[in-house]
């Protein structure tokens, strides 16, 4: 494995959730999932939602995240990843009990739809959203070994 | 002089008052400091968010993107006032409201007139404009008191969607901004359309006046970076690249405000109430003197009963 690593920042408008050096990093873009090496060129693309995968020492770091953007740059030779999400968060911080909440809160909302006299629209729509990629990636990594 | 009894009541009820405004104080209190950190912890988003549309719109010779651009269709305002749920907090609602109301009639005054929509946050303001009969067309009133981002969703959503279909030519947001603890300045901003001078100086005004040294060092690194020019590979297109970005700009700045806001409100809510706290001590102080005086000349006057009595006995 090269020695070359990269800067991984994750921000959210809430706070810095993650800042560390990494190996690699797997995004998930809206045109599809891209894997960031050290040495890429600089880079603007949008996030879908779903999971990053930071690679470091051999170990997986899997962060959940919700929407937002990924730029990389180069700085004096060290190439930064900068990930500006709407939500991220690590997987481990999403426990069991969390995901049964995550559950129950989607199946309130998917109800909640079906009621026409939803005002809160947006709020609603990207809370639902938040919910069901939780459950997703949780379950995914439910049964993985990953670093926390 | 009234009665001890009196003097005694009034006593004991100021110092129930003084105990509410006490632990109104320590509550503002730590929630301002809540909403600062929050405040800070927002800012290197903006930060960034800032730095990826300037390296998109170097690429782009001029931007015809909607939130860029004033709708010349229209000849409407928006004005969206923040203010607080809650009273008990000085001057800090009607100081907003004021300047609000300040320049609505400026602009009806001027040649053009300009009709002026208003959208409310905060119970307090949402009173003052319909007493003033102005037009309101949405209110936000059950705003949390620490605001997260999703709670600014429907409303920047709202926004740029009213905007989006030319319904208005510009979109002002009335808020407070917090300088220290202790002055808080009503500020009327242009939220839309973003024009990319004015952006840069909230972001640039937030980054020097509230985190000094702490981002020293990542401004010099960004001003390398802005020299270099790289040329980026944009994934996907570059407008829908664009159009999320401006949103999420938009959102932001309507987030910041809002804690900006809510940052103004405790500290002015603590403010008033440390003032309330003094009042209630000067004001115990002064009882308690007029409360002894009249015990003393209680106590004198059965003294003279007493004697009077002996003497005329013997």
């Amino acid at each position: 494995m090269s020695t070359k690593q990269l800067q991984l920042k994750i921000v959210t408008p809430e706070k810095l959730i993650l800042e560390e050096l990494v190996d690699q990093v797997t995004v998930p873009t809206t045109e599809g999932e891209i894997t960031i090496l050290p040495d890429h060129i600089p880079l603007i693309a949008s996030l879908a939602s779903g999971d990053i995968v930071a690679f470091k020492d051999g170990e997986h770091i899997p962060m959940e995240v919700v929407g937002g953007f990924v730029e990389t740059k180069k700085e004096n030779d060290m190439t930064s990843v900068i990930i500006l999400a709407d939500f991220a968060e690590h997987v481990a911080n999403i426990s069991e009990a969390e995901i049964a909440k995550a559950k129950a809160k989607a199946e309130e909302l998917r109800k909640q739809a079906e009621n026409n006299e939803i005002v809160d629209f947006e709020h609603f729509e990207s809370e639902l959203e938040r919910s069901l990629n939780r459950i997703k990636i949780a379950d995914k990594w439910r049964t993985r070994k990953y670093r926390k | 002089m009234a009665s001890t009894k009196e003097i005694k009541r009034r006593i004991k009820s100021t110092k129930s008052t003084k105990k509410i405004t006490k632990a109104m104080e320590l509550v503002a209190a730590s929630k301002m400091k809540k909403a600062i950190s929050q405040t800070l912890a927002s800012r290197l988003y903006s930060t960034y968010s800032w730095d990826i549309l300037t390296s998109l719109s170097e690429r782009l010779e001029n931007i015809t993107h909607k939130f860029f651009t004033e709708n010349t269709n229209t000849n409407k305002h928006l004005i969206v006032l923040i203010t607080s749920n809650r009273g008990l907090c000085g001057g800090y609602n009607s100081q907003i409201i004021k300047k609000a109301i300040a320049m609505i009639k400026e602009e009806s005054k001027s040649a053009e007139p300009i009709s002026i929509d208003i959208v409310t946050v905060g119970k307090k303001g949402d009173g003052a404009m319909r007493r003033t009969g102005q037009n309101i067309v949405a209110s936000f009133l059950e705003m949390p008191e620490n605001v997260s981002l999703q709670d600014v969703i429907p409303i920047s959503n709202y926004f740029a969607d009213e905007f989006k279909k030319e319904n208005y030519n510009r979109i002002y947001i009335a808020y407070t901004d917090f300088v220290s603890a202790l002055s808080q300045k009503p500020v009327i901003r242009k939220l839309l359309p973003i024009s990319k001078v004015e952006l840069k100086e909230v972001v640039e005004l937030n980054i020097k006046e509230k985190a000094p040294d702490s981002r020293a060092s990542m401004d010099g690194a960004r001003h390398d970076f802005a020299k270099s020019e790289t040329p980026y590979l944009l994934e996907g297109e570059t407008e829908k690249l664009l159009d999320t970005l401006a949103e999420k700009l938009v959102r932001m700045q309507i987030y910041q405000m809002f804690l900006e806001s809510s940052a103004s409100e405790q500290s002015s809510r603590m403010v008033a109430m440390k003032n309330a706290n003094e009042a209630a001590e000067e004001m115990i102080n002064d009882l308690t003197l007029v409360f002894n005086k009249a015990r003393q000349s209680n106590i004198t006057k059965e003294i003279s009963e007493i004697s009077a009595g002996m003497a005329s006995v013997s």
